[in-house]
């Protein structure tokens, strides 16, 4: 016989019954756009216009409307690269590696969670595509039988092995996702009205009944690929790390940049689930889904992965000075009290030391506090992208080919338009699908044992 | 065994008894008590999975992992023959004259695309075995079975007793019993 758990505390409050779940979860899609929801997507298709006309300029006129330069070749395009992948970490982190652990409080948040991996993925594909400037012949970089004259592909590279890992985490990802969704979209199929939604979702839900000896196999594919999801995260967030770690550069030649670069991903990708679920909680009404009791689990995970960034910030230090090699040292020295000095203090406060405020319950139990610590977490991961890169290549071994580096006009409005991509993504999101993970929140109302 | 399963199909069914459930462990009661009275139970159609219910059913654990184990190792064989073919039969590279063949700078690309086919070829065996398909009409028996209601089906004919069944389902909280007829279903 199984019981109801008296001491734990549960995860979906507010006595919700299944029905309750699918009214209260169902809401936006079968009603009309809130005003909230029309305000935030018009902003976010203004952020996208922008990203339109600069990638048109930059398209146009070519990548001499970056301020890149021989010395600093990767700027604000790879510090936003990595900056957005790092984002999308944390969905597959919550969907796959949490399920692994039987972590239950991650049903409520996965699935905007897995949304938000697709959608910043996509956003940090834009880089390094555009940043090959021939973008047309961009399928050069495919291993591909060669008819240009040229060689195959380079296997040795790691940026061979990041238009692998991209792809593959990106394919996966929305299996991963889609697989998920199937049920809920059933579900949804099953309640509207319109012609032309019945027939969108009747598509998708491809025939879905939930038959038990159906339930069974997806609950198995759903393990499987939570099994193969997360070395897969891991892998990419490595193979991105070794973009850097792999070359001769000081700053970058180091063996820390694989779990560095993990814990960092985890890191900025939960405060970008922080920003946005403490948002919609509120605006879609789903705080007894998504409550304090999962932003206070949140806000412990960025605790944790900001001070492991901060061990590997000061252990990165430690081992400049300890290899007795005068140019690690110097780019490090560089790094804390050169021209960019402000980047790499700003890093340090955002990453290591504002996250420490979560050791009080206080702050990790108030929502727009939350909020405002979220914000700061994603501009700390973007500085430290910004440190990693600039800081290294704008002082080099020759000091003739010494210079400062900042973002152009258009390289900002790459870098603001992607945020316009995300977030007009993210509302379709919210308006067509089920923002959370309804066949699952079922399986919990109960707080069972 | 063909690739679908061939359960999943209501068509061929002609005559089913439905019993409609609101309360998962009366519902996992019922199900157990039907089994033991030996009454085949054609399926059972959950909101959200039900854990142990397939087992009750005797629902045989999938082939799913054994697929995707197979898919895996053809995904390697796959990319660990490409790289092989480009670099070091088409096209070798003489970088210091070092020896062109294995060596770990493969792993990454021989790792995605393990991972790839792994992933892709089991979400097919898993599309194909369900009979799920991009726009195919779902054969629903209850129109909150997606929602928040359950349902038994049991397929009747020779040999079974409908006295029986209903009376188990009606002792174990039934909300309301159906019979199906052909296409048409009429409240008991």
């Amino acid at each position: 016989m199984i019981h109801d758990s008296l001491i734990r505390e549960r995860l979906v409050t507010g006595g919700k019954t299944a029905s309750d779940v699918t009214r209260d979860i169902a809401r936006p899609i079968l009603n009309k756009p809130s005003t909230s929801w029309k305000v935030g997507f018009t902003l976010s298709v203004i952020f996208l216009g922008i990203f339109v006309l600069s990638l048109f300029w930059t398209l146009w006129t070519g990548i001499g409307t970056w301020n890149i330069n021989k010395s600093v070749m990767w700027g604000w395009d790879i510090t936003n690269f990595v900056f957005w992948v790092g984002i999308g970490h944390a969905g597959t982190l919550i969907s796959a590696i949490l399920l692994l652990f039987r972590q239950k409080w991650r049903m409520s948040i996965n699935r905007s969670a897995e949304a938000m991996t697709i959608f910043a993925v996509i956003c940090a594909a834009m880089f390094p595509v555009f940043h090959m400037g021939r973008v047309w012949v961009g399928y050069w970089a495919l291993p591909l039988p060669n008819a240009f004259g040229s060689l195959w592909v380079n296997f040795n590279s790691p940026l061979l092995w990041d238009v692998f890992a991209i792809s593959t985490y990106f394919s996966v990802s929305l299996l991963f996702w889609y697989i998920g969704l199937i049920p809920d979209i059933a579900t949804i199929r099953d309640k509207v009205k319109t012609k032309a939604a019945q027939y969108w979702y009747r598509f998708f839900s491809m025939g879905w009944t939930g038959s038990t000896r159906t339930w069974a196999r997806y609950e198995l594919i759903s393990l499987i690929l939570a099994g193969l999801s997360t070395p897969l995260v891991l892998s990419v967030h490595t193979i991105v790390s070794t973009d850097f770690a792999t070359s001769v550069i000081p700053g970058w030649h180091t063996t820390i940049f694989p779990p560095y670069f993990v814990a960092g991903a985890i890191f900025s990708g939960f405060g970008m689930v922080a920003t946005l679920l403490v948002v919609a909680r509120k605006v879609m009404n789903y705080e007894n889904y998504i409550t304090i009791g999962h932003l206070e689990a949140m806000c412990k995970i960025i605790m944790l992965t900001g001070t492991l960034v901060g061990i590997a910030y000061l252990t990165e230090f430690f081992i400049a000075q300890y290899s007795g090699v005068e140019y690690e040292q110097y780019a490090f020295l560089n790094r804390a009290s050169g021209p960019y000095w402000w980047a790499y203090w700003s890093m340090m406060f955002c990453n290591l030391v504002s996250p420490q405020v979560f050791w009080f319950k206080w702050a990790r139990t108030t929502p727009w506090f939350i909020f405002i610590m979220s914000i700061v977490v994603n501009v700390g991961m973007w500085f430290e992208r910004f440190v990693i890169i600039v800081t290294s290549l704008h002082r080099d071994y020759l000091p003739s080919s010494w210079v400062m580096y900042a973002g152009s006009l258009t390289e900002i409005g790459l870098f603001l338009g992607t945020f316009g991509i995300f977030f007009t993504c993210f509302f379709l999101f919210a308006k067509f699908l089920p923002v959370i993970n309804m066949s699952e929140i079922k399986t919990i109302l109960r707080n069972r044992e | 065994m063909g690739i679908i399963d061939k359960n999943l199909s209501l068509r061929d069914r002609n005559k089913m008894l439905l019993g409609i459930w609101e309360d998962e462990d009366k519902l996992v009661e019922a199900t157990s008590e039907l089994v033991h009275a030996g009454v085949k139970i054609q399926d059972v159609y959950t909101p959200y999975p039900v854990h142990g219910l397939d087992r009750i059913m005797g629902v045989r654990r999938s082939w799913l992992s054994i697929v995707a184990f197979l898919c895996g190792m053809t995904g390697f064989s796959l990319a660990f023959w490409m790289i092989y073919y480009m670099y070091v039969q088409d096209w070798p590279i003489d970088v210091g004259n070092k020896p062109v063949r294995f060596s770990p700078s493969w792993v990454p690309v021989l790792f995605e695309a393990t991972v790839l086919c792994t992933a892709f070829g089991m979400a097919f065996f898993f599309f194909f075995r369900n009979r799920m398909i991009w726009g195919i009409k779902p054969e629903l028996l209850d129109e909150r079975q997606t929602d928040d209601r359950m349902v038994i089906a049991v397929e009747t004919g020779e040999g079974v007793d409908e006295k029986k069944v209903l009376k188990i389902m009606k002792d174990h909280g039934a909300v309301e019993l159906r019979e199906k007829t052909g296409g048409v279903q009429t409240t008991i």
